[in-house]
């Protein structure tokens, strides 16, 4: 029997974490969310939530994610570690403002991850390596970069680069530990990292149908919602303030 | 302020180099993959306004000609590539 737990990362205010916790909660259970918080530590125990963990953490609060190279590797290793001894099998990992829309989440993409024999789903998953992409260039002109992945790849290519949106991404549970457990040998923005160490470590990373995701790395879809829901979208994303928002999902 | 300049000098910029650019076509599916304009520079090319991650190569010639060859831009296909467990 499949698990899922929703770990959301979240740097908001207290009041807003109620209000995403409430919103997940057309999802799941609130026990299956585990909210990461990744803001002041003041404002950690007042989060009212039964399952958070606070991550204290430089490259995680970034100006220039790409130029300062954002990392989720410490989220990874918080979430996977709260995991130890809990019977969950996958994970869907969320930006606080990735918002799901449908209350089925779970088994459509467990249906998708099972459709696609993938081990990981996330958006616009790319092959970038020898490509003009900017954050791929911009870590090539450190040679740890290609390095790294052949020193450590079981795969027979080695300079495989993939990259993705970090904003919302499904994970089985063992694919998600193994990342979680892999040391981020110097700076490596998120975007790049994740998919490419579970690439290397032998998971089969797939893109999620991006005609079922309103998902964009600028703006804010708040007023985008009930079209996103009219055009089939399972989420959203950006939507930065759950404020006087209802769900109305199905 | 001085960073919402910089942002606004360089989206100018790139609107005045989109009008002098050229449709690109990836070699492999022949779909348009965008519009840069390139300019050659200090023994480089400079690609500005591409926003898609393409390949850059030669094109294999089927004649063979000694005073002229073409570069071609190519994304790479939708990565699917098998589990791999561990040995």
């Amino acid at each position: 029997m499949s698990r899922v737990l929703n770990v959301v990362l979240a740097h908001t205010s207290p009041a807003e974490i109620a209000r995403l916790a409430a919103w997940w909660a057309h999802v799941s259970p609130e026990e299956s969310l585990l909210i990461v918080h990744g803001g002041p530590d003041a404002e950690f125990p007042a989060l009212a939530v039964p399952n958070k963990v606070h991550v204290d953490s430089a490259r995680l609060r970034t100006g220039d994610h790409p130029r300062d190279r954002q990392s989720y590797t410490e989220v990874f290793a918080a979430a996977s570690a709260w995991l130890k001894g809990r019977d969950f099998s996958h994970v869907y990992f969320a930006e606080f403002d990735h918002l799901p829309l449908v209350s089925d989440l779970h088994g459509r993409l467990l249906a998708q991850l099972e459709k696609e024999k993938a081990d990981v789903l996330g958006h616009h998953v790319r092959r970038v390596d020898g490509t003009g992409l900017h954050h791929y260039l911009y870590h090539c002109a450190d040679p740890r970069f290609h390095q790294h992945w052949e020193r450590i790849s079981r795969r027979a290519d080695k300079r495989t680069v993939l990259a993705m949106f970090g904003t919302g991404s499904f994970w089985t549970r063992a694919a998600f530990d193994a990342v979680a457990a892999s040391a981020e040998p110097f700076p490596i923005y998120l975007e790049l990292y994740l998919p490419t160490i579970a690439h290397h470590l032998g998971y089969r990373v797939r893109s999620l149908a991006e005609d079922q995701h309103l998902v964009s790395n600028l703006g804010d879809f708040r007023s985008k919602i009930s079209d996103a829901r009219s055009a089939g979208a399972w989420t959203v994303h950006p939507v930065k303030s759950l404020e006087g928002l209802r769900w109305r999902g199905a | 302020m001085k960073r919402f300049i910089i942002r606004k000098i360089r989206d100018l910029g790139l609107a005045v180099a989109r009008l002098f650019a050229s449709d690109l076509v990836d070699h492999r599916t022949g779909k348009k993959i965008g519009r840069a304009l390139l300019l050659p520079w200090r023994g480089k090319i400079h690609v500005i306004g591409l926003e898609l991650p393409v390949q850059v190569t030669f094109l294999p010639q089927e004649r063979l000609t000694f005073w002229k060859q073409e570069i071609c831009f190519t994304a790479h296909p939708e990565p699917d590539f098998p589990h791999e467990p561990r040995p």
